[in-house]
């Protein structure tokens, strides 16, 4: 089930689940990430554009993506 | 238009009864004036103290104590200060009135209720084929009348299972001696037959709606329960969205014509896409003001079908919407108390 695209969020990190009634909250990178997954973006182009805004090598953004996804996945969220 | 509701289950106290959330929706509205007579049970129901709620209260006897004291208590109230309608919203007088609605419509006091056969649905050993026929899962379940078919269904269904009444208590055991022992006291209490359920992981959500007899729906909301009380008790809710569980209620209302108020209690397995029904429940539950507060008045609804004014169809309510039950301290003279020990009545 695709939860994700159906995620509200605000812009302090507060993620609401209207399917579940769930509620989450996540940092201001968290937030970042959530924001392009629910747009429908491509991991790689993420990664391009946390390195771009934040100040960290490519395979740090990597391994932290991998990390949030991972996460989401542990919350059934994708 | 004035119409005077009867309106039960006014004990607004740990394990609240409907009813005042269905007066404080009925008092909301403004194309019609409901004034509301609480019918209480108890002295001591706080319904009767809440003025600006229940214009009204009467005592009236158990339902259980059969027709002659149920119906002429109402027809008394009617007689002496008016009854329109009566709302009912606990599982012990809806029988009763469904039995006597055509004498009780004679003498001018209407309901809206399930047809016996509807009611019927409710008991949990015809939940298999409700499911089926609406699109949803039910947990595995057997029912049992005996310690030994009891056994053979815990094996068969695998631990932990659920113990439950065929209407009322719902206990979870871990091992068999503690299924036969929840057995027992399911039987004692309340006698046979008794259910045994597989347990299914998943969140717990609910749905009020209402039907309007002709298979089309009178409003409906579904809901999560964020956090329960000790008795299992809604304390604070989110509104939600599940299209799945949505339109199995929808099903439910068109396929079996339901008439009148119903809560579905349903587990939603999101990592299988399941949902699997628990209960259906005859009534409105105790949190559905929440409905209201987000802008789907039922009760007003179903009082609209009944005095052929026009039905709201309402299509759609904002989820994320949260609901907080609180307490709250009222004090008041002795006067009211006195009145309704005395004579039954508050005014």
């Amino acid at each position: 089930m695709d939860r994700i695209s159906h995620l509200a969020l605000n812009e302090e990190g507060f993620i609401f689940d209207p399917l579940t009634g769930e509620s989450f909250t996540v940092n201001q990178t968290g937030l970042f990430i959530l924001k392009r997954l629910k747009e429908g973006k491509k991991e790689r182009d993420i990664i391009e554009e946390i390195t771009d805004t934040f100040d960290v090598s490519k395979e740090e953004a990597e391994r932290d993506l991998t990390d949030f996804i991972e996460k989401l996945r542990s919350y059934r969220l994708i | 238009m004035d119409i005077k509701i009867g309106v039960s289950g006014i004990n607004a106290v740990d394990n609240p009864g409907p009813g005042i959330g269905v007066a404080k929706s009925l008092k909301e509205v403004r194309d019609f004036r409901a004034e509301i007579l609480g019918f209480a049970y108890d002295a001591m129901e706080p319904g009767i103290y809440m003025d600006w709620i229940i214009d009204r209260s009467f005592i009236l006897p158990y339902p259980s104590g059969g027709h002659d004291s149920f119906i002429k208590r109402l027809l008394f109230i009617k007689e002496n200060y008016g009854l329109d309608f009566f709302m009912s919203v606990l599982d012990s007088e809806i029988p009763v009135l469904i039995k006597y609605s055509t004498e009780l419509e004679n003498y001018g006091i209407r309901t809206f209720l399930p047809t016996s056969e509807q009611f019927r649905l409710r008991s949990k050993d015809k939940l298999d084929e409700i499911a089926k026929s609406i699109g949803v899962d039910i947990p595995k379940s057997e029912v049992v009348s005996s310690v030994d078919e009891l056994i053979k269904a815990v094996e068969r269904i695998g631990l932990p299972v659920m113990v439950k009444g065929a209407f009322y208590k719902a206990y979870r055991a871990y091992t068999k001696q503690e299924a036969v022992t929840y057995f027992s006291k399911i039987v004692a209490q309340w006698g046979y037959p008794v259910i045994v359920q597989q347990v299914v992981s998943g969140e717990e959500m609910n749905v009020v709606g209402a039907g309007d007899g002709e298979g089309g729906s009178l409003g409906m909301v579904g809901i999560r329960k964020i956090w329960i009380t000790e008795l299992g008790k809604i304390w604070t809710g989110v509104t939600i969205k599940n299209e799945k569980m949505l339109s199995s209620a929808e099903k439910f209302i068109e396929r079996y014509g339901w008439r009148g108020a119903f809560e579905l209690e349903c587990i939603v397995d999101l990592k299988n896409d399941k949902v699997y029904l628990i209960e259906i429940n005859p009534r409105f539950p105790a949190w559905s003001y929440f409905a209201t507060g987000v802008g789907i008045n039922i009760p007003a609804n179903i009082i609209r079908k009944v005095y052929n004014l026009p039905v709201i169809e309402y299509k759609d309510y904002p989820v994320g919407k949260l609901y907080v039950r609180y307490t709250d301290d009222l004090v008041t003279d002795m006067e009211r108390f006195q009145r309704i020990i005395t004579r039954g009545e508050s005014l």
